[in-house]
Parts: C-alpha cells; sequence; structure tokens
C-alpha cells in the first residue's frame, strides 16, 4: 500500500435518530438503549476518501473514538470499502467535550503515521452538532483545512476542491497534508457492495485477522496523558439543556384543485409575495 | 478460483419458509454448515407481509415455548366469526353452520414480518452455539438472476460489478422461498408448470384503536366485492389495542378496475368497522400477492438438480383453510431434512433432493392441498355461489336479517338452487376424483368492456377514517433512490395500444395498482402509459394482470421499497 495516498476518515456512533428506541420523555437520550448508526454527515466523507482511493490509488483507514460497541462503525466501513479501522476506546475517554475529543483523536493519527496524506472528517454530528472537531484537529496536527468541501479531485499531487460558502463556491488548489470537513452537498455514500460484505463477514469470524485489520487502542497505545481527556480534560460546563417547544408558525395549505394548479399557486407565492418564504418557514 | 464466493446453501428470501429451513437445519448440523440468506428488503422481515392467523403446528416445533416466551406473538385467537356483509348490514354466521375450516379458535394472530426477524435472531444465537456453522445475512441483496450449469442450479447473481468473482453467490442448494420473483425463471427454464398459478391480491392495514379486540377474528364474505368475484376481508384483533382490517381478491375476476385500496376503504366504511376504528389511528397500509391454485398448480417437480422450491414460491398456500404462512413453513422444516441428508451424501442433483416431493406430499401440506383441491373450482362450476348466492344473502343481511333467516329464504325462492349448493358443499368438503382442474391465466379472464354493477358504500362515517388510494400509499413508508427503475415496461408500444384500447376507463395495471404507481397520462391529447416508481410496495399485481405481459416487476436494489416492519 506504499502507492497512492493514506487516508484518515474520521467516523462517530451517534444514536439513531429515526429509532425512537432510549428516547426519554423528557427529549433526553438514554445513550445506553438507544440504537445506534453511523453519523449521517461521515457517510459524505467517507464516499470522499473512497472516491479519492478510486481516482488515484491509496488506504482508506476509518478511524473511531467511543465506547466498544462502537467498534460496528468499522465493520460497517469496511463493507462500503474502506481498508482498515482503528478504535480508540478508553473508560478515561468519558464525558469528553470537543476539546478533548479533538485533542485524543488528532494523537490517534499520528500514532497512525506521520505519513497521513488526508484526513476527512463530517461536517458535524447530529448529536453534539458543534462542528468543531474537525477544525480542531486540524490546527492540532498543524494541517491546512478545507471546510465545506462538496467537490475534491487530485491533479499532480495536489487537491482542488470546491467549497461551499454563502452565496456560491470557492475553487482552491491546495497542497497535501490537508484535513477536509465534507459538506453535505457531496456526493451522497454509494450502496454496500455484495463481495466486501462477504469478506467482513467472513473476516468476523477469524479473530486474528480480524483484530488486524480493525485495531483496538487506549490512550496509553497512543500516548496521551489522561489528564488532558475525558472530563478531567474537558473546560465545557453544561449550564442546562431545556426542550425546545413546538416550531410553530403560520401554515398555507393549497387545495381543491388540481395539482399543477396548485404547485403553480405555491411557486408564486415564494417567488412573488415578499413576506412569501419568511411566513412559510416563521 | 479460490476467491469464489461460497456457501452449501443459498436461500433466497428471508421468509417464512426459508427461515424455518435455516433454523432447521442448524438444529440437525453435525458438522461444519455455512447457508447465506439473501432478502431483498433492508432488514429481516422489512417486505413480509400476511394476515395472519396460522396454525402454530410448525411454529411450536421451532419454539415450544411459543405462546409463553419472548417471541412476537400479536395474540391467539379466542372468538371466531365468518360474517355475512353489506354496506351497512352485517351477520354472522351461526357457529353451527360454520364451515369449520372457518373456527380459528387457538391459532396464533402473528405479524409475519416481526416473527421473521424474531426467527432470524434465533438462527444466529444457535448458529453461534455449533463451531463451523455459519448462517450469513444479506438484507439489501436480492438474488438478480439464477445461475445455471447446464439444468443444473449452482447459485444466483447478486451484484452487478462486471467481475463474476464479486458478483456470484455459488451455493450446493439454492432454495427458493421468493413468492416468484426470481424462481419464475427456474419454472420456465425448465418448463415445470403444468398449470398457470392463480393468484390474488392482499391489501390490509394495522390501526391502533381505542379499545381492545384482542383474540376476535372475523373472517368476511360479500360486500364490497362485485358479483362473481371471490375474496373477502379479514378482521384480526391484536394485543395492545391493534387491529388488522383486510381484504384478499382473487385476480381472475372479468373486472379491469378491482381498486384493492379503494375496496379496502369501502369495507371499513361499514358501521360495524367504523366501530371499531372510529378515534384510532391508522398505522401502517401494504400489499402483496397470494398463490390461490393450490394442488393443480403445483410444478412438476418440487427440486432440480441443485435447487429446491418452497412456501408460496412453490404453490403451498391453502386458500380453503386460509393457511399459508404454516404451510410454508413446513415446506421449509421438510426441505431442511432432505437438504441435510442430501448435503451429508454429497449428492444434491435432482435424485438427491427429490425425497423432498414425495415427503411434502405426504405430510399435512400435500394431504390438505390435496382435500382442499377443488376449492377454486367450485366456484367455476357453480358460479351461482358467487353470482347469486351470496349478493342475496347480502341482499337480506342489509335489510337487518341474520345469516340463517336469509338462507332459509333464499333456499324457498330456489329450492332447485338451493339443491345445487349442496353440490358445491361436497364438491369444496368432501369431493370426489374429477379429474385435474385447468386454470386460464388470471389476466385472461379480464373482459375490457366488463361494466361494473358495485353496491354503493355506506355513506355515515368519519372521514378520518377513510382515505384516498393518494393518501394510504404514505403509510406503506417505502424509499427508493432516485436511479431506482425496478419494473421492466418491455414495449411503450404495447403500452400505448392498450391504453386505447382501454379508452374510457383504465388500464387493468392502473385499475388493480396497489400503491398508484401506474397512470394514465395525457399529453398533447394522446394518454400514455406512466410509473411512479416510488410508491411501488413490490406487490407484483400489475404484472399478473397486464393483459398484454408487458411488464415484469424485480425486486428492487440496496433495501429499496416498503417497510413492512409490524406488517
Ligand atoms: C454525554 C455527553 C456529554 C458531553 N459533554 C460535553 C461537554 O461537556 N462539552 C462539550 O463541549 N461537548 C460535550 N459533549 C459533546 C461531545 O464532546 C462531542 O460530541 C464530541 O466532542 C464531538 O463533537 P461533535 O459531536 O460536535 O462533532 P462535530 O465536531 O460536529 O463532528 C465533526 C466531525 O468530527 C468527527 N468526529 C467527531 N467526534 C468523533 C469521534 N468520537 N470519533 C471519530 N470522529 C469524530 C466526525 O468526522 C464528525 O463528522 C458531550 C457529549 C456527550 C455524549
Ligand atoms: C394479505 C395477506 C393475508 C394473508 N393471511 C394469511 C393468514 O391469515 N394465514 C395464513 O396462514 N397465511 C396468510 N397469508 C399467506 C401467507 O402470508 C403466505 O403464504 C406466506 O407468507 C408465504 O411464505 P413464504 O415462506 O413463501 O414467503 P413470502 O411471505 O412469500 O416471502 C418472500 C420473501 O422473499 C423475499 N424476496 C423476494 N424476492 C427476492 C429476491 N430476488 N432476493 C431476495 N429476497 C427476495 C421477499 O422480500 C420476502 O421477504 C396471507 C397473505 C397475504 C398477502
Ligand atoms: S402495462 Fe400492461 S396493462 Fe398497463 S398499460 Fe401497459 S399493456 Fe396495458
Ligand atoms: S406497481 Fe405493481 S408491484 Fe408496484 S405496487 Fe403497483 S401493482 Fe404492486
Amino acid at each position: 500500500m506504499s502507492d497512492g495516498l493514506k487516508m484518515v476518515v474520521l467516523l462517530k456512533q451517534v444514536p439513531d435518530t429515526s429509532s425512537k428506541a432510549g428516547v426519554n420523555p423528557d427529549g433526553t437520550v438514554d445513550r445506553a438503549r438507544a440504537k445506534k448508526m453511523l453519523n449521517p454527515f461521515d457517510k459524505y466523507a467517507l464516499q470522499k476518501a473512497l472516491e479519492v482511493k478510486r481516482a488515484v490509488g491509496g488506504e482508506v483507514i476509518a478511524v473511531t473514538m467511543g465506547p466498544p460497541p462502537a467498534i460496528s462503525v468499522l465493520s460497517d466501513a469496511l463493507e462500503y470499502g474502506a481498508d482498515t479501522g482503528y478504535l480508540l476506546t478508553d473508560r478515561r475517554l468519558a464525558a469528553s467535550d470537543t476539546l478533548s475529543t479533538a485533542f485524543a483523536l488528532h494523537k490517534a493519527i499520528i500514532y497512525i503515521g506521520s505519513d497521513v496524506d488526508m484526513v476527512f472528517t463530517g461536517l458535524q454530528t447530529t448529536d453534539g452538532d458543534t462542528a468543531q472537531t474537525g477544525p480542531q484537529i486540524a490546527e492540532r496536527l498543524d494541517m491546512p483545512q478545507i471546510t465545506y468541501c462538496d467537490r475534491l479531485e487530485m491533479k499532480d499531487g495536489k487537491a482542488l476542491v470546491r467549497r461551499v460558502v454563502e452565496g456560491g463556491h470557492q475553487d482552491l488548489e491546495i497542497p497535501l497534508p490537508a484535513l477536509i470537513t465534507v459538506a453535505n452537498s457531496a456526493t451522497p455514500l454509494e450502496p454496500k457492495r455484495f463481495a466486501a460484505v462477504y469478506k467482513v463477514r467472513e473476516l468476523s469470524r477469524d479473530k486474528g485477522a480480524y483484530d488486524e485489520k480493525i485495531k483496538t487502542v487506549n490512550l496509553d497505545d497512543i500516548d496521551v496523558d489522561p489528564a488532558k481527556t475525558g472530563l478531567a480534560g474537558s473546560p465545557t460546563v453544561v449550564g442546562k439543556t431545556w426542550k425546545m417547544g413546538d416550531i410553530g408558525g403560520t401554515c398555507v395549505m393549497f387545495q381543491g384543485g388540481a395539482p399543477e394548479h396548485e404547485v403553480e399557486q405555491l411557486v408564486e407565492r415564494l417567488t412573488t409575495d415578499e413576506r412569501g418564504i419568511e411566513e412559510l418557514i416563521q | 478460483m479460490s476467491d469464489r464466493i461460497e456457501y452449501d446453501v443459498a436461500l433466497v428470501g428471508a421468509s417464512p419458509s426459508n427461515l424455518t429451513l435455516a433454523y432447521r437445519m442448524v438444529e440437525l448440523a453435525t458438522g461444519p454448515l455455512r447457508i447465506a440468506v439473501l432478502e431483498k428488503a433492508k432488514e429481516v422481515g422489512g417486505h413480509l407481509l400476511s394476515g395472519a392467523v396460522s396454525n402454530p403446528r410448525v411454529l411450536k416445533k421451532l419454539f415450544p415455548d411459543w405462546d409463553n416466551s419472548d417471541f412476537p406473538l400479536e395474540g391467539i385467537c379466542k372468538k371466531s366469526y365468518l360474517t355475512i356483509v353489506g354496506p351497512t348490514g352485517w351477520a354472522d354466521v351461526p357457529q353451527l353452520v360454520m364451515p369449520p375450516h372457518f373456527d380459528k379458535r387457538g391459532y396464533a394472530i402473528l405479524n409475519i414480518s416481526d416473527m421473521a426477524a424474531y426467527i432470524a435472531g434465533k438462527i444466529a444465537e444457535k448458529a453461534g452455539e455449533k463451531e463451523g456453522v455459519v448462517v450469513d445475512f444479506y438484507p439489501g441483496f436480492p438474488a438478480r438472476s439464477i445461475l445455471f450449469d447446464g439444468d443444473t442450479v449452482i447459485g444466483v447473481k447478486v451484484d452487478d460489478t462486471g467481475d463474476e468473482t464479486a458478483d456470484n453467490l455459488y451455493a450446493k442448494v439454492t432454495v427458493f422461498g421468493d413468492k416468484g420473483f426470481v424462481s419464475r425463471d427456474l419454472v420456465g427454464k425448465l418448463n415445470l408448470r403444468q398449470n398457470p398459478q392463480a393468484w390474488a391480491v392482499g391489501v390490509k392495514e394495522v390501526w391502533e384503536t381505542k379499545e381492545s379486540h384482542e383474540g376476535q377474528v372475523w373472517h368476511t364474505a360479500g360486500y364490497p366485492l362485485e358479483k362473481g368475484h371471490l375474496g373477502g376481508g379479514f378482521i384480526y384483533g391484536c394485543k395492545n389495542n391493534k387491529l388488522i382490517v383486510g381484504m384478499v381478491m382473487a385476480l381472475d375476476h372479468e373486472n379491469p378496475n378491482i381498486r384493492p385500496p379503494i375496496a379496502l376503504q369501502n369495507l371499513k366504511k361499514n358501521p360495524v368497522i367504523q366501530e371499531m376504528i372510529k378515534g384510532g389511528k391508522l398505522l401502517k397500509y401494504g400489499a402483496s400477492v397470494l398463490p390461490e391454485g393450490g394442488y393443480y398448480s403445483l410444478p412438476k417437480k418440487f427440486a432440480v438438480s441443485g435447487a429446491v422450491l418452497v412456501g408460496d414460491a412453490l404453490g403451498t398456500l391453502d386458500v380453503k383453510r386460509f393457511s399459508g404462512v404454516d404451510k410454508a413453513m413446513e415446506s421449509g422444516y421438510i426441505a431442511a431434512e432432505v437438504i441435510t441428508g442430501a448435503l451429508f451424501k454429497g449428492d444434491t442433483s435432482e435424485a438427491g433432493l427429490a425425497g423432498f416431493q414425495e415427503k411434502l406430499m405426504n405430510s399435512f401440506v400435500g394431504k390438505e392441498l390435496y382435500d382442499s383441491r377443488y376449492f377454486k373450482r367450485t366456484f367455476q362450476e357453480h358460479p351461482e355461489l358467487l353470482n347469486n348466492v351470496i349478493p342475496t344473502l347480502v341482499n337480506h343481511v342489509e335489510s337487518g336479517r341474520g345469516v340463517i333467516t336469509a338462507s332459509v329464504a333464499y333456499g324457498l325462492a330456489d329450492p332447485i338452487g338451493g339443491l345445487k349448493l349442496l353440490g358445491a358443499k361436497t364438491m369444496m368438503d368432501n369431493p370426489s376424483e374429477i379429474g385435474p382442474t385447468k386454470y386460464n391465466e388470471d389476466r385472461t379472464h379480464i373482459n375490457k368492456s366488463y361494466s361494473s354493477v358495485p353496491l354503493e358504500p355506506a355513506e355515515d362515517y368519519d372521514e378520518d377514517t377513510i382515505h384516498t388510494a393518494a393518501d394510504i400509499v404514505f403509510y406503506a413508508h417505502t424509499h427508493y433512490g432516485e436511479e431506482n427503475k425496478h419494473i421492466d415496461e418491455f414495449d411503450s408500444s404495447v403500452c400505448g395500444q392498450c391504453v386505447e384500447e382501454y379508452e374510457g376507463r383504465d388500464t387493468p395495471c392502473v385499475g388493480d395498482c396497489t400503491a398508484e404507481v401506474h397512470q394514465i397520462l395525457e399529453k398533447e391529447g394522446k394518454r400514455t402509459h406512466a410509473m411512479a416508481l416510488e410508491n411501488c410496495v413490490q406487490c407484483t399485481t400489475c404484472e399478473i394482470v397486464c393483459p398484454k405481459t408487458n411488464l415484469r416487476v424485480n425486486a428492487a436494489l440496496h433495501g429499496y421499497g416498503p417497510d413492512f416492519s409490524g406488517m
């Protein structure tokens, strides 16, 4: 695997928002009972890495930090076509905020190798939702960072990227290594291929080979001072959480006419009446 | 060659039959065994839909504590009714004269979707306990086509990367429990059909109601079916205030526009059902087809070299007893034993698997199918049953009479008819041999110029309980990717011609679709056939009824389709 690029994709396991399991009546989540899934935003990151691999060759390494069951997002990543995985798990990581998460993950990337060419992250998560982890890691690794990337093409060892910015796009050419947070307007993750899924099924039955492909590491392995992670390393204080009320707003119904006519009315309302859009989203 | 994806057994469909088969094979395994289960739904059970009230005889064999464990039972039938229904009338057939096969007391009320997920979990548990026993589930990966070596089935094609090693799944035995989705190609290629299959379509809703009807089971006859149309309604009370309301309608009726979802809405307008569902909440909607041909639609061979057919793919459903689930499961149970033996002997040729047919025909499956063999034919030979008797009963019930009074009234009005009925009853229940039955394909019964004579539905109903066909589709929770295209329309000019022939009404695909997929669009003054595939629940009705054989419904890829969990 010495040819091509060495790419790390950061993946996070989050509570499955489509499942009601583990949602308390007050809207908080019981993480132990909740069904889990791969953070939907991270699928775009994984897809980008796989696209680059397909285009110029290389290796895609999936990395996640979380409790032991989070290893399933790595098996999942392998089924989608990633090559190897690292699970960073340690009791001392519990209650980490973004500062300490980014610290631990940047150390994990250093542990994986000084020759990492690209780090891909999702835009944000569906649980923490801060969108801070990627940028913090880039700073700590002293890598240039491209946020909100939705297109990426490799040319002569450089990456031609397109960022989504308010009101348009920004095209950039960047040298590697770099950290890229991938926007959700990028290509959606392609469905799994049968042979890849089959291989992971086979792998899961060969403990030795499995541990070789998907390595589990702790803070000591990656040389992290426990004081910098977990509760101890997390300055954030959650003051209060509260349940948001109903979204409210007015609802305008177009009904009774032919569908074509109703759609026309809706479009007209949205485009000509200046208050139209505000009224609909209020 | 060593990279080939190989298993001992490939199961097409995580169906009641195939899951029973896998469970039983794991139970019987004394050495290494590798089974792959392909399922087109995103999750096991995701595309499974049934009634279902079922004799628990096979369930008991798998899980002796089925009625007292974490098995997802919806209830046990405590009261069983056969009911004659009109737009407003409702009369139960007294227990004394009710045909015994309508008495479902003691039967399990199942939702086979959750049942399948449960069995899959138990298979994984059991396989985990046995060294060398592997059962791999591949939800979201349908078998796309069958791989042959001459006339021997050597596996199925699952992917299409273009690289055979990555795309093909090879197995010593491939078992089709797929309701015909791909196995019809096997039946076609090896010319196994002696008589076409006869199909019915079933539509169903799951409700959460204000009051519990747990353990009560109604089968209804009469309204809203038109004269001559075989079928009926079913209402099953489940635990947690769930209520199932559904209808099954044969597809060999003359009417080109039977509109299954609308028929179900009309049935629900009956005041008795209204009383049950008023103030409740619709949870799900779905549809699926049932092979009703029975004994005479069974293929010549149940197993060929390298392959076995089970369940509805084989045609084990017994429409007289409304028994599909238990027979499908039994077919899997028996196939498991035959395949285990064949693998042990190293002979999975046609001869090695041939024991299956004999064993199945000697089991309750074969015996009951034989006993019911003239059920459908009775209605062919006694058209007065569906043309006069039922409509007359409905008329009487509609005017407030009980079934007995209504029957007596019928007998007096037409004594000869009464006698003929006795003949029909004998033919159904105690048939003497009158030779094989011949069916014509369902599509050939459709009559372009059929004029519909429906009974007007009740007008006094709660609007919140009734949905338009377009709205009901939402409750099937279908999901498809933009690139999806799972129904082939072979020749658009054939459709164009068909649309012309059906001037002034809908073509059969439009009129019989259960999910508002097929449409006729007016473009520049011309009517053309179009499909909104994102609605499709993959019931295959349109393919069955298309009079020009111009459609094929394929298994959609990537787990796309409805979400029938809990159905
Ligand atoms: C119980 C609990 C308590 C918390 N308390 C605090 C707190 O006190 N203070 C605070 O600031 N935060 C707190 N958090 C949030 C938590 O620290 C963040 O979830 C985490 O730091 C990642 O940030 P994010 O989820 O906002 O990810 P984002 O920054 O939105 O994620 C961006 C990308 O970073 C990557 N990424 C993020 N997390 C991981 C991971 N674990 N493994 C691999 N890749 C990852 C993914 O690619 C992701 O798409 C708490 C979370 C929990 C569950
Ligand atoms: C509305 C309705 C009501 C019914 N009520 C009753 C009742 O009350 N009692 C009763 O006993 N029976 C009833 N039945 C009949 C019963 O449901 C069937 O007989 C039974 O489900 C047949 O089981 P099977 O094992 O053949 O599999 P099926 O139920 O036919 O399942 C086939 C499976 O194969 C999968 N599949 C199909 N093609 C592919 C492919 N190419 N690749 C991978 N997977 C594929 C499907 O997604 C599905 O999971 C009813 C049926 C319907 C439709
Ligand atoms: S699909 Fe069949 S029924 Fe529908 S319009 Fe075409 S030919 Fe007619
Ligand atoms: S398009 Fe065909 S398969 Fe799909 S829901 Fe309609 S009738 Fe069923």
